[in-house]
């Protein structure tokens, strides 16, 4: 019986590796048949309905590490190409009739929207972005300020690839908080509330006689999807105080003897925000705590005195008060809750907010802030006095 | 006279019952669409509820030692009632059994391999687990604390490279939800993940000293009760409102990991972690089904039936759905009631018939 | 029907055609008959038997007073020691005094009687069948026949040649001892014996092999191992029937548990320490006539991490050690797999930088990525091959130059991407640093390569899991294969991945000894330490 078992068993394992080979060549994509998309742009096209969307592909060969010829001249390690489709998902299908293979999103780093496509209302388009299985939830998202084509064009110096030098932009908003981050599950999340309104940054080519420079800056205020104003970049500013967003940044207050400037690069924000329904009114209890350090003064004043300190300390928390204020004062104007202050109350009142919610439009420029800021200079760097002769010796 | 010869420590039952309900992890985004941000409640709750028929399993198989369910349900019901009632479990570990196998399927069809034919990870998954099962019990109860370690390490890991990124307020309404809802979501939570330890009826007969068995078995669901919280929290803080969109909430957040530029993507790293806790799962339904049928019939041993029973689990799972959106109606909607008896009715009114009739009666004479 | 006739008549025939070879064979058993005291017919059947032999020399002589008893002495030229021989068989009994009186009380028909008076030599055994003396003869035994006596002599040699005690070649170490085991086994008994000075160490002898009647060894510690691993090895040796035994190997083959799996069930070992240290831990050794590996059972896969060098070395530099050595099987096993899933069917696991660099490297190669790692790994296996095959001088060189060829050159003809070499080199590194596993790893390699080029990580896992339950289900000799990890033991797991130190390690491992038996090897408080004031101690 013993060989009659094991003929058996041979014939189950032979079709068992039948299944193997016959069911195709099972979702292999050999590696340099990828075209590695980097960087998406999506604009409004002429032809009506219909979208331009662009994508960045990285050349192999040019981009890796053993570049050949020095990289230089018109040799550009990326080339976009560019399809038009009604919807997202058709587009990018599209593209195989220029590229002969499909692409490759799972590396995509940003996504950016034309102003014209913003304006005229997102919803439509991001639902791709987040039922793709290949896209990452962590690609930022960007708003240009003219057409996303032409950002997508503009050279970098230091990397190789334009989209991922964006991507770069954006990671390090710290450095001056002007801007804020935006990915896409931040977005959809934005999206899905009834009240708070979605952002995201800014980004501009500026024509610096043949290069193109990008520039980051500034954020885009979206209502239900449609984008309705700016914020500069104070009044993002403001909007990250309260967040709490702000990393690091720099504020310029005038010294006390109002002769020159002082300049405080911020360290460290803690800011907490309190929501107070008072009497059928609604009132934002913001507290904020920072600490700066002294990084640059424009006079021969001595400002390491606790006087000093304590007036300029006034001035920095009388700044941050206004930039709040300014970014507050154009919500209202928008009439967009940037803040998610309409989140909040749902979080602490949510007996209250059912009537709340309905209303938000017409409550939220009633909204009252009780702001109240707290700033430290903690550090002056290496120098304790200026540059110049001792004024205080008699 | 019971079919399987091997023998498990009740610490071993302590791991398969951790492990097997930490499988079930995924399986919790089922209630997040009706739950929301209250999941993590609705598991606590589920847990305190099903802990005591949990408890009644154990009782139930200490009082008829070395019996497996049909046998025993032979004994409680009477030949034919106890026959009919084995059917009915039958029924249900081959259809749970399907399901599970079927979400294999598509979470690779999903997120992982979308290009690879769909039936090809049905079959190889299933061979694989029927290869286990031929292997005996014993096995699998070896190797259950290897798959507890690694699906746990699995789900601290994520969660610690995730704080960063949670905000707890998301947690935030705390009973805003009607409490329909909570209690639809109450009612899944504790057929599905804890329900389906029903099966261990089968496997307790195989314990060689049963002081501890009630101990382990607590503690088994409770290990895997918290791996469960652990990964509604983690959801939870992590995506917020966004949690009900998302077809797996486990996967979407699992993708939100950025460390440097290395750590990006981990969800494959995620998928395999749950395609072996899955799979363990599926091993021990298998087995059951395999030794119940077996033990209904007659035989002397389970193992021809081994692949047969295996193939048309395949089939099953290949065409009883069309897509995961049938899949997941049909299990919320459906599922959970008919296995209510089974698992909330049955083991309870056995042991009271039991205790009525004094049963078991110390038969020597039958060739136990 | 027709075709299940066929097959049914094609079986009976097989099996009638297997019941006429058993036959033939024990046709030639029949040598039993007994030695007869005739002389000259006892010389006549030995002439016969071994008629084709040219080297067998059959000395006749008279000896005694009046030189009136005939003896005979047979030996083999090639391989008996003719010094001995002359000195202490032929010089009593042609020289010697006793004999050369005119009276004597002892009958010199008797073997008994030469053998307790006359022969000089200790190691000599009486046999009374022909085919006994005809074993021993050809065994380099000297065989004195008496005329008038049913029994022989047979005079065991003393020297051998055999190569010189040196350091084992596949197991270099770079602090223990460098003795290693050779070819005769007493030898290596001997080597043995110098390490154990324990009435308990158990040597039993069993002789295997119809052609080669080779000697083996079982060697075990009674009060340690554990009696019912001794009976299987007794009883899994008893049942071999086979021509001869020329290595341990073949030993191995026919004892161990599972001939179908892949991981070996029994280790072997050319270093003494080694044998003797798993000896300490209730395990039994096999001793093999002609080849310098010794087989030990029953292994664990544990112990392929394990080397002795460990418990020589300081137990954190220790540890550090056998976790590399499990990331280098890791390495070696799943290397060239892990690297074809990701870059056919999970490209998107890896960070974009690199991606682009593979991408940028895999330009020009004209195969798909499964093809290409297969070939690597075959070209590395031919190599590894053919290096141990060169002849010495010529080996360094060749090894170089196809290390260089195989790798710059085809890298730079656009047949292999240069990450590809990275990987299949890492592999073969890491392949050496785990030598117990070597043939199990190239298996493997082969296997989960094919695995993952067809269904990518889903493929490798499946292959993990099923690898698993395969090593979960082995059992060595009773022993669970992935003991201490799978029946999980506490005290074992102080010993596994890690190695604790030894004055912590002070019971043997539960699963080989059972628990009966005496557990702990060493006092229980061996911590070591400066100054200790203790009640009994006062040096």
């Amino acid at each position: 019986m013993g060989k009659k078992t094991n003929f058996l068993i041979m014939k189950l394992i032979l079709c068992f590796f039948m299944l193997f080979v016959l069911s195709g060549c099972l979702g292999e994509r050999e590696i340099n048949d990828l075209e590695i998309v980097i960087g998406m742009g999506v604009d409004k096209d002429e032809s009506p309905d219909n979208i331009l969307l662009t994508a960045q592909v990285v050349k192999e060969g040019i981009a890796g590490k053993s570049s050949g010829g020095g990289g230089g001249g018109e040799d550009r390690p990326f080339w976009n190409v560019s399809s038009k489709g009604m919807t997202i998902f058709e587009a990018v299908r599209q593209m195989t009739h220029k590229t002969g293979n499909r692409l490759f999103i799972s590396h995509n780093q940003v996504v950016i929207f034309g102003n014209d496509l913003a304006k005229e209302g997102l919803q439509k388009y991001i639902d791709f972005f987040l039922r793709a299985h290949e896209m990452r939830p962590t690609a930022f998202i960007l708003v240009a300020e003219d057409k996303a084509s032409a950002v997508m064009d503009a050279k970098p110096e230091t990397e190789k690839l334009p989209a991922i030098n964006i991507g770069k932009l954006v990671k390090t908003y710290g450095f001056t908080s002007h801007f804020y981050k935006v990915n896409m599950k931040d977005f959809a999340s934005c999206l899905m509330s009834p009240t708070t309104a979605p952002m995201a940054p800014l980004v501009s080519v500026i024509e610096n006689g043949e290069d193109k420079e990008i520039y980051v800056s500034g954020m885009a205020v979206f209502k239900k999807g449609k984008m309705v104003g700016k914020l500069n970049e104070d009044e993002v500013r403001g909007l990250l105080w309260v967040l709490g967003e702000v990393k690091s940044g720099v504020i310029i207050v005038p010294t006390p003897n109002e002769q020159g400037k002082a300049v405080l690069e911020i360290v460290k924000v803690k800011s907490k925000v309190t929501p107070e329904i008072k009497d059928g009114k609604i009132m934002m209890n913001i507290k904020i705590k920072e600490d700066s350090s002294l990084s640059e003064q424009t006079t021969t004043e001595n400002l390491a005195t606790i006087e000093a300190f304590e007036k300029i300390q006034e001035a920095t928390a009388e700044v941050i008060k206004q930039e709040i204020m300014k970014a507050f004062d154009k919500s209202r104007e928008l009439n967009a809750d940037i803040f998610g202050f309409g989140e909040m109350l749902h979080k602490k009142y949510h007996k209250e907010w059912k009537n709340l919610e309905d209303n938000w439009d017409v409550i939220y420029p009633t909204i009252e802030l009780n702001i109240d800021v707290e700033s430290k200079i903690i550090k002056t760097d290496l120098l304790k006095k200026p540059a110049a002769p001792n004024e205080g010796k008699k | 006279m019971s079919i399987e010869k091997g023998k498990i420590s009740s610490q071993q039952l302590f791991f398969l019952i951790a492990g097997f309900v930490e499988a079930s992890a995924l399986l919790i985004d089922f209630t997040v669409g009706i739950t929301e941000q209250q999941t993590w409640m609705v598991i606590l709750a589920g847990l305190i509820i099903t802990t005591p028929f949990v408890l009644s399993y154990v009782a139930l198989a200490k009082s008829f030692p070395g019996m497996n369910l049909v046998q025993i349900n032979d004994m409680v019901y009477g030949r034919f009632l106890g026959k009919v009632i084995s059917l009915y479990y039958i029924f249900f570990f081959s259809m749970t059994l399907s399901f599970n196998i079927r979400d294999v399927g598509e979470l690779y069809i999903t997120f992982l391999m979308q290009d690879t034919p769909f039936i090809f990870f049905l079959i190889v998954f299933t061979a694989t687990c029927a290869y286990a099962v031929t292997k005996g019990i014993e096995v699998l109860a070896r190797i259950s604390h290897l798959i507890l370690v690694t699906g746990f390490f699995a789900i601290t890991s994520t969660f610690i490279l995730l704080i960063d990124q949670m905000d707890f307020s998301n947690f935030l309404p705390f009973f805003e939800l009607p409490l329909i809802r909570i209690f639809q979501g109450i009612h899944i939570v504790s057929s599905i993940p804890f329900g389906e330890t029903v099966v261990f009826l089968m496997i307790m007969g195989c314990m060689n000293k049963t002081e501890h068995a009630v101990k382990n078995t607590f503690f088994g669901l409770l290990i895997g009760a918290l791996s469960l919280l652990f990964v509604a929290v983690r959801n939870t803080a992590v995506l917020g409102r966004t949690q009900t969109i998302w077809t797996s909430t486990s996967f979407q957040s699992i993708r939100l990991i950025n460390i440097g530029t290395v750590l990006t993507r981990m969800d494959f790293v995620i998928g395999i972690a749950q395609t072996i806790l899955i799979f363990f799962k599926c091993s021990i339904f298998l087995y059951v089904l395999v030794v119940a049928v077996s033990q209904l019939f007659g035989l002397k041993s389970y193992v021809p039936l081994v692949l047969p029973l295996a193939a048309i689990e395949v089939i099953i799972a290949a065409t009883v759905f069309q897509s995961p959106v049938d899949h997941a109606t049909i299990t919320q909607n459906a599922g959970i009631i008919y296995s209510v008896p089974l698992v909330f009715v049955f083991p309870p009114l056995a042991l009271l018939i039991a205790k009525i009739r004094g049963l078991p009666k110390v038969e020597r004479g039958k060739g136990t | 029907m027709f075709g299940y006739i066929f097959k049914k008549i094609s079986y009976l025939s097989l099996k009638n055609k297997n019941k006429d070879m058993l036959q033939d064979s024990e046709s030639g058993e029949n040598n039993s008959e007994p030695i007869s005291p005739d002389l000259e017919k006892n010389l006549e059947v030995i002439k016969d038997i071994l008629r084709d032999s040219s080297d067998v020399t059959i000395h006749e002589f008279n000896f005694g007073h009046d030189r009136k008893f005939k003896g005979a002495l047979i030996f083999i030229n090639s391989i008996a020691d003719k010094e001995e021989i002359h000195k202490n068989v032929l010089q009593p009994l042609l020289y010697g005094e006793l004999l050369l009186r005119d009276k004597v009380d002892m009958d010199f028909n008797k073997m008994d009687s030469i053998r307790k008076n006359l022969i000089s030599t200790a190691a000599n055994v009486k046999v009374t069948l022909l085919s006994d003396l005809l074993d021993n003869l050809l065994a380099g035994s000297a065989i004195l026949l008496i005329n008038g006596s049913k029994e022989a002599l047979a005079i065991k040699p003393g020297k051998r040649e055999s190569r010189s005690i040196e350091e084992p070649g596949t197991e270099a170490v770079v602090r223990g001892p460098r003795e290693g085991f050779i070819e005769n086994v007493n030898v290596n008994i001997a080597l043995i014996r110098k390490k154990i000075k324990d009435a308990d160490l158990c040597v039993e002898k069993f002789v295997i092999g119809d052609k080669s009647k080779t000697d083996v060894y079982i060697v075990y510690i009674k009060s340690i191992a554990n009696p019912q691993l001794i009976e299987e090895i007794r009883r899994r040796l008893k049942r071999i029937k086979i021509d001869a035994i020329l290595e341990s190997g073949y030993i191995e083959q026919f004892i161990e548990d599972n001939p179908y799996s892949v991981f070996p069930t029994v280790s072997n070992s050319e270093k003494p320490d080694k044998v003797v240290a798993k000896m300490l831990e209730g395990r039994a050794a096999i001793l093999v006539d002609g080849t310098p590996f010794v087989l030990v059972m029953p292994l664990l896969f544990i112990e392929s991490f394990q080397s002795v060098e460990d418990y020589y070395a300081r137990p954190f530099f220790a540890s550090v050690i056998r976790i590399i050595r499990f990331l280098s099987y890791i390495i070696s096993t799943l290397g060239p797999a892990i690297y074809v899933a990701l870059t056919v069917f999970h490209q998107e696991l890896i960070p974009t930088q690199l991606l682009i660099s593979i991408s940028e490297g895999r330009e020009r190669v004209p195969f798909p990525a499964i093809l290409e790692a297969f070939l690597m790994l075959f070209a590395f296996d031919l190599l590894r091959e053919a290096g141990v095959r060169l002849p010495k001088p010529v080996g360094q060189t060749v090894g170089i130059v196809g290390a260089l060829v195989l790798g710059e050159a085809s890298v730079e003809a656009g047949l292999i991407s240069p990450i590809m070499v990275i990987v299949v080199s890492a592999t073969a590194i890491a392949s050496f640093a785990v030598p117990s596993q070597t043939d199990s790893g190239t298996v493997l390699r082969y296997i989960y390569l094919i695995l993952a080029g067809i269904a990518g990580g889903f493929g490798v896992i499946m292959g993990l899991l099923a690898a698993l339950i395969h090593l979960a289900s082995l059992r060595s000799f009773g022993t669970p294969y992935l003991w201490p990890i799978v029946p999980l033991n506490l005290s074992g797991l102080k010993d596994a991945l890690i190695r604790m130190p030894l004055w912590t390690l002070s019971k043997r491992p539960e699963a080989i000894i059972w628990k009966n038996r005496d557990s702990y090897n060493q006092g229980q408080d061996m911590m070591p330490s400066p100054y200790k004031k203790d009640n009994n101690d006062s040096k």
